[in-house]
């Protein structure tokens, strides 16, 4: 118990690289936009919340007139944009969560979950300093001969990933407590009073039928019930991460398909970079010659490799006489220094990269291929570990 | 930190009391349907369909668009739950009778709301907003 209060106490006190919240950064201010965009469209028919039914939590809080709330909304926009681009990115980032937090908190018909989701994500984003790298502003500090250092106190991101991890806890849990959701009638009923919406879709009609079977519901439920809490618990396991993002980003693909849920199955998707690991070029790729696939390994780590989990060292130099087979071409040196050679290398490289990791993950699986994290010391902090 | 962490368990404890679910994430929790015939309740006491005309021009789906409220004649799912529904349908019905001041007949409004909680049986519950002063929208004492 004392070790572990020494390694949590230790994790708080850690700092390491923001690279992955800076991808997120990005995202976000995409994400942001998407969601400010219907009030924008109210915005531009003259509206505003106050023209409509609302209702304030607090007969205290602060309210402007509809002037202001319009400026507000148009700096709101401005600082989406900013964070996308990252420049004056602490001040976008602060200005963009104390936005959001103060519209969803003017009135209760602006809650909802996929909100308090998207605004968690930006008050983490203020409190760490996100801007340091892939930004203009780092772009800028850097032609300024004053580079900045790509590593900050991680409790804000260690709190980010609590708080994102319960949302998926607290969702599959209430269900877990409600006997219709475990018996599979929330499900199943929505499903059928979605009848003839589906048979409007381009579904097969068998496939109509086998979803809108009672039986097949009380299944289902459970294994989405499953797969909400397995997703809480596995992104805090070594061994479970990976596939745990795997089956989340699945998921909301899956929420996205069958449920209107605004900006939440992007959010979610894109919020799932922060359990990679806070470090930076801790593992080595190696390609050797000029050939095509070295050419090609080389220019899709350099435009894909948006974590930086990879140092890329490209030799152009001949490969070795009589060493024509993709072996001597592709090398890869895990963190633990286990060294792959070949195709295995090349996937497990693609591995770690976020648009190719979909793929990637299953074929590595397949290929037999460990991971680092797979035979990760369990005694190292949870909150330190990689994908 | 671990405040911020202690704070967010309260809130999806408090979820289970609270009808909106406010930061409790409690999602697609239910597959229920409602649907609501709201009246205006005249000084002279006759009961008038929102669908017909309104002195002050006012529309219902106008007034209150958000939240699935604005067609309630027509039976639907409830977004987040019966009980966010309904009492966000309460919320509305009392700012519709404060904010339509160009109306000077309307006494109250009303809605008898059937509600069918994931396939348990029709249930009807009547809300009724808070009451209008004679004209000029203001409101009296009773409460809904």
């Amino acid at each position: 118990m004392r070790a572990w209060l020494r390694s949590a106490n230790a994790a708080l006190d850690a700092e390491g690289s923001v690279r992955a919240v800076a991808v997120l950064r990005i995202a976000a201010g995409a994400v942001l936009w998407l969601h400010l965009e219907r009030f924008v469209r109210l915005m531009d028919d003259g509206l505003y919340y106050g023209d409509r039914f609302h209702e304030p939590y607090w007969s205290w809080y602060p309210e402007v007139g509809k002037t202001t709330y319009f400026w507000l909304l148009r700096l709101a926009v401005l600082a989406a944009v900013l964070m996308s681009v990252g420049l004056f990115s602490r001040l976008a980032t602060v200005y963009a969560a104390g936005f959001v937090a103060w519209n969803l908190w003017l009135s209760t018909t602006h809650y909802h979950n996929n909100r308090a989701f998207l605004l968690m994500i930006l008050v983490a984003l203020a409190v760490l300093p996100s801007g340091r790298v892939i930004s203009l502003d780092a772009l800028i500090a850097r032609r300024r001969q004053r580079p900045r250092v790509d590593r900050a106190p991680l409790w804000p991101l260690w709190l980010l990933r609590f708080e994102l991890a319960a949302v998926y806890g607290a969702s599959g849990v209430s269900k877990l407590l409600d006997g219709d959701w475990w018996a599979g009638t929330v499900t199943w009923n929505r499903v059928a009073r979605s009848r003839s919406e589906l048979a409007q879709a381009p579904l097969p009609d068998w496939f109509i039928e086998a979803i809108a079977d009672r039986g097949f519901h009380t299944i289902f439920a459970k294994v989405v019930i499953v797969t909400e809490i397995f997703i809480a618990l596995g992104l805090w396991l070594l061994v479970s991460r990976a596939f745990t993002i795997w089956v989340a980003v699945w998921f909301h693909v899956f929420i996205e398909i069958s449920a209107h849920v605004q900006v939440f199955s992007v959010a979610g998707i894109c919020a799932l970079v922060i359990w990679a690991t806070p470090s930076t070029r801790d593992r080595t790729l190696v390609l050797r010659g000029d050939g095509r696939r070295a050419r090609t390994l080389a220019h899709v780590v350099r435009r894909l490799d948006w974590l930086a989990r990879i140092n890329l060292v490209h030799d152009r130099g001949d490969v070795p006489a009589g060493s024509a087979d993709v072996d001597q071409v592709v090398t890869f040196t895990e963190v633990d220094g286990r060294r792959l050679a070949g195709s295995a290398a090349t996937w497990q490289t693609l591995r770690y990269l976020p648009v190719t990791f979909m793929v990637a993950l299953p074929v590595s699986w397949a290929l037999g291929l460990r991971t680092d994290v797979a035979h990760a010391t369990l005694t190292a902090s949870p909150f330190t570990r990689t994908k | 930190m671990l405040g911020v962490a202690g704070f967010s368990l309260l809130t999806i404890v408090r979820g289970y009391r609270d009808p909106h679910r406010v930061f409790a994430f409690h999602m697609f929790n239910e597959s229920s349907v409602w649907q609501a015939d709201i009246v205006r309740v005249t000084i002279d006491g006759r009961r008038v369909s929102i669908d017909d005309p309104w002195p002050g021009g006012y529309r219902w789906a106008t007034l209150v668009p958000e939240r699935g409220l604005a067609y309630p004649q027509v039976r639907r799912h409830a977004d987040a739950g019966v009980d966010s529904t309904l009492a966000f349908l309460d919320a509305a019905l009392d700012w519709v009778a404060l904010n339509t001041p160009a109306d000077p007949e309307t006494r109250y409004l009303e809605a008898t709301v059937t509600y069918d909680r994931n396939t348990h049986g029709d249930r009807t519950v009547v809300l009724r907003s808070v009451g209008r002063a004679a004209a000029g929208g203001g409101a009296d004492a009773e409460t809904s």
